[in-house]
């Protein structure tokens, strides 16, 4: 599904504003490497996999020593914004995935080896984070609460 | 397909249902690394809110001081404003070493029998100091006489140090090195718990601004200097840029201890000025690592800053007056004339006009309730800035701006070109910042020192032969930042500094092979209870408070600026012109539209900002206030850390109270400076406000209480008034494994 929304002025000046606060350098542009979490940082939230192929699969030296203005990003942002983000539904059945029983509980712990493990791999750190406070004294995690618990943020 | 095996059964559900598992897990990845990254924004945002108050204040401060300078050079000796604050710059009045010992003299200052406190006796033990840190530990405070003797101890040792301490990491002995500590006494007891107390195995290096905001700033202190008498050659203290008595009078130290020592604290405050000026200046580590406060800029040279008579500069802020001496041997102060041009030729071969730094270029200057006020001196620096651009090719124009100026102002009896030099030099020590771009540029936004660039600590480490410079002087989240290809490295002791979890602290251990290894903590159980998020909702969340009352406080600036948008009256601007608005009053060189929906509650339709509605959204009120003028109230607020700095200059004999008619002068000094209409009616009603007594004098404390002035929640401007931890907190860090 190819949605056509075009930004409003107002929301490309507040996109110029938020890719202004990136430029650690002061040439009005951001390093390849940024991109990805300017973009995370205006809503949306691509693979990390979809930015690298947007911006023509740099290398590693490419990601870090080239840079782009906001001109060029903006289209990046717009091809980004295209793509599906997922709502409420798809999260929580992506989680019934690994509802073994059926109750609306995963295990926390497979959860865990899931997110290590497959797709764009979490760090320790990570996991720890997201999972904070979310699982119960049975190490389960009840998902359509944690999803509503994600969304809200 | 598939058989009728259980496990093979399995296995198929599993193969088709793998493509399920890979893109949940994929779905989940993205959100966590976008809540990451917009938080890590959030994070970034509050940081610079916090910091750009910070040096916006530093700024006024600076500014304050150079303006009152002006006055003393301009106005007749006799007139009633220069009487007001000549003390604060009749630096070293008319005694000898002789009379001082007199003045400082602790002998008849009895120590009563319920004195729970701890005793000292001098020559000082290690017993002692160790003791007198558990002592502060439980919350005793040190009795006035033995404050005394400690600091009359330190000052007889100091005055024999040299300007830069050199040391060695001889014996593969690790030297640690702390950062700022802003009287924060949890973090120095952590410190100590973490790595030990000084000793002759464990060495340390404080790397100053000990003092200021925090509320335990005089025992920090005491306990550095115990140790420092204790382990003379194990213990290195160089001076920052807080350990100034101008600065202390704004940022909370000199009230600490008058508050603390109400009946010697003005003594204890005398010879702490003197105690501050005899503080070294830098500590060289097997010369190859450079530790001073602030920082470098292209002129530095440590020969220079080896050689000066360090003392002479009690205070960073102005250079120091010529001394004549009359016949009776007792030095008294001149003014001479005001060498401008000299200054200002300084300045110019000193900057480079490059690139400004990064985030816009910080135009503070602009505010016009802080600008300058002297016409005739602007009309010199116009003059001199004429001259040299047609001598010197300028390619950032923006750079001279007229403000300048304020930098170039605390210029009076400067004798020659080489004093002003040595001058630079100590100021850029304690002042300055580094930046991202090549070149050297003045550090406007602090209002002293420099902004220097990579190209400036390359050079300067090629000349001296060093390898690393280890500053501090700038708040950073993770205790420490390096920069500058790994050749600077930013160190800060005082972790929450702007608010529960806002950071952590560090400190260095730098053995034989000088590789440094950095340890953080953070002060306070409070923290480690709050996940990342809480703690960042936390910090922004105070910061967005404090944002908010900045710009109540400039509520007229901003009507004015809103009206220019808004010709036809209309009430509403749109969102883009309320941001360029906001931020042409403000300079703070934020980012506007981003903390818009924060910071404005009130429906917009359409994209546009219904100004009068935000304003009453804003409001600060009470009730005692009512009478009070509103525009005159909201300068009060805005330049309530001014109005209380120049209050304590004015109560000469730091009582606390100042006579009506000084507080009548005050307001008109005040009025000068603001370039605004104060009536004497307006001062009246302001008196009336507080007056309980009747008695003809104002108690400060209860003046800027009355107005709702002070915010004990507002950490920024005046300093701690919770301690942030408590005893048992610290006896809980015991089993913690976290540490």
């Amino acid at each position: 599904m190819h949605s056509h929304t075009e930004f409003t002025p107002d929301q490309i000046e507040d996109f110029k504003e938020a890719f202004g606060l990136f430029d650690r350098v002061g040439d009005s542009q951001v390093a390849y490497n940024q991109v990805a979490d300017i973009m995370r940082a205006l809503g949306q939230n691509p693979t990390n996999k979809s930015v690298n192929k947007i911006l023509g699969n740099p290398s590693a030296d490419d990601l870090a020593n080239k840079r782009l203005n906001f001109d060029a990003f903006l289209p990046m942002l717009k091809e980004v914004d295209a793509q599906p983000k997922g709502t409420y539904d798809d999260y929580v059945e992506g989680l019934r995935v690994f509802d073994k029983e059926g109750n609306g509980t995963v295990m926390g712990a497979e959860l865990r080896i899931v997110l290590s493990t497959l797709g764009e791999k979490m760090n320790e750190q990570e996991i720890d984070a997201l999972m904070a406070g979310q699982e119960d004294e049975n190490g389960s995690v009840h998902y359509e609460a944690f999803v509503k618990h994600i969304m809200s943020v | 397909m598939g058989c009728g095996v259980t496990k093979s059964n399995h296995l198929h559900k599993h193969t088709t249902s793998s493509g399920r598992a890979i893109r949940a897990a994929i779905l989940i990845q993205r959100w966590y690394r976008q809540y990451v990254a917009r938080t890590e924004m959030r994070r970034r945002y509050t940081w610079h809110i916090f910091q750009s108050i910070e040096y916006s204040g530093e700024q006024a401060q600076i500014k304050l001081y150079n303006f009152l300078g002006y006055l003393m050079d301009n106005f007749t000796p006799s007139s009633n404003e220069r009487n007001l604050i000549s003390h604060i710059f009749r630096e070293n009045e008319v005694c000898r070493d002789a009379e001082w010992e007199r003045y400082f003299c602790y002998k008849n200052i009895e120590v009563p029998e319920i004195y729970s406190g701890p005793h000292l006796t001098f020559p000082l033990t290690v017993e002692e100091a160790v003791g007198l840190v558990e002592a502060f530990r439980n919350k005793k405070q040190l009795h006035s006489r033995y404050v005394l003797q400690l600091l009359l101890e330190t000052w007889k040792l100091l005055r024999m140090l040299p300007n830069i301490n050199r040391i060695s990491t001889c014996h593969s002995k690790e030297i640690t090195i702390c950062g700022d500590l802003h009287g924060q006494l949890e973090d120095l007891l952590l410190i100590f718990y973490k790595n030990g107390m000084p000793s002759l195995e464990k060495p340390y290096v404080f790397n100053g601004d000990f003092v200021d905001r925090g509320r335990d700033s005089i025992e920090i202190l005491l306990i550095l200097f115990a140790f420092l008498l204790v382990y003379p050659s194990d213990v290195y203290l160089n001076r920052g840029n807080h350990e100034d008595h101008i600065v202390n009078l704004r940022y909370g130290f000199t009230k600490e201890v008058l508050n603390k020592y109400k009946m010697h604290g003005k003594r204890i405050l005398k010879l702490l000025q003197k105690i501050f000026s005899w503080l070294p200046l830098a500590t060289v580590i097997d010369q190859k690592v450079l530790v001073l406060h602030g920082g470098i800029s292209d002129s530095t040279d440590l020969g220079v800053l080896a050689r000066v008579d360090r003392h002479i500069y009690i205070s960073a802020l102005r250079p120091p007056k010529k001394r004549h001496h009359s016949l009776a041997g007792i030095s008294i102060d001149s003014d001479t004339d005001v060498d401008t041009a000299a200054i200002s030729r300084v300045f110019q071969r000193r900057a480079s006009f490059t690139y400004p730094k990064p985030l816009g270029t910080r135009d503070c200057f602009q505010n016009r309730s802080l600008q300058d006020f002297s016409d005739r001196i602007r009309v010199n620096m116009e003059n001199q800035l004429e001259l040299s651009r047609r001598e010197e090719p300028i390619l950032n124009a923006q750079i001279n701006k007229p403000e300048q100026e304020s930098l170039i102002l605390s210029t009076d009896s400067v004798s020659s070109d080489t004093a002003v030099d040595e001058w630079k030099q100590i100021l850029d020590l304690l002042w300055s910042d580094p930046m991202t771009q090549d070149g050297c540029i003045p550090n406007e936004v602090r209002g002293g020192g420099c902004y220097w660039g990579p190209d400036v600590t390359e050079d300067f480490l090629n000349r001296h032969n060093l390898q690393l410079i280890i500053r501090s002087h700038e708040c950073k989240q993770e205790g420490y930042e390096f920069c500058h290809n790994r050749k600077v490295l930013t160190l800060f002791s005082a972790s929450n500094y702007y608010d529960v979890g806002s950071n952590r602290g560090a400190y260095v251990k730098l053995g034989p092979d000088l590789v440094p290894y950095l340890i953080q903590y953070q002060a306070s159980s409070m923290t480690r209870e709050l996940t990342v998020r809480q703690s960042v909702g936390r910090t922004e969340r105070s910061a967005l408070r404090v944002l908010r009352e900045q710009l109540f406080a400039h509520k007229s600036d901003l009507l004015c600026a809103f009206r220019k948008f808004d010709s036809e009256n209309t009430g509403l601007v749109s969102l883009n012109d309320w941001a360029s608005a906001v931020e042409s009053v403000m300079h703070l060189d934020l980012p506007w539209r981003m903390l818009r929906s924060q910071l404005v509650t009130c429906k917009n339709s359409e994209g546009t900002i219904d100004y009068y509605g935000w304003f009453n959204e804003l409001a600060i009120t009470g009730s005692k206030t009512d009478h009070i003028d509103q525009s005159l109230l909201e300068t009060l607020y805005r330049h309530r850390s001014t109005l209380e700095t120049i209050f304590r200059i004015v109560d000469t004999d730091n009582s606390g109270f100042i006579s009506m008619q000084d507080f009548r002068q005050t307001w008109k000094l005040l009025s000068v400076y603001l370039k605004m209409e104060i009536t004497d009616e307006a001062i009246s009603d302001l008196a009336i406000t507080i007056d309980s007594n009747h008695d003809g004098s104002i108690d400060i404390d209860e003046f800027m209480e009355a107005f709702r002035l002070t915010d004990k929640k507002s950490r920024l401007e005046r300093g701690r008034s919770m301690f942030m931890g408590t005893t048992s907190d610290l006896t809980k860090l015991e089993g913690d494994p976290n540490i």
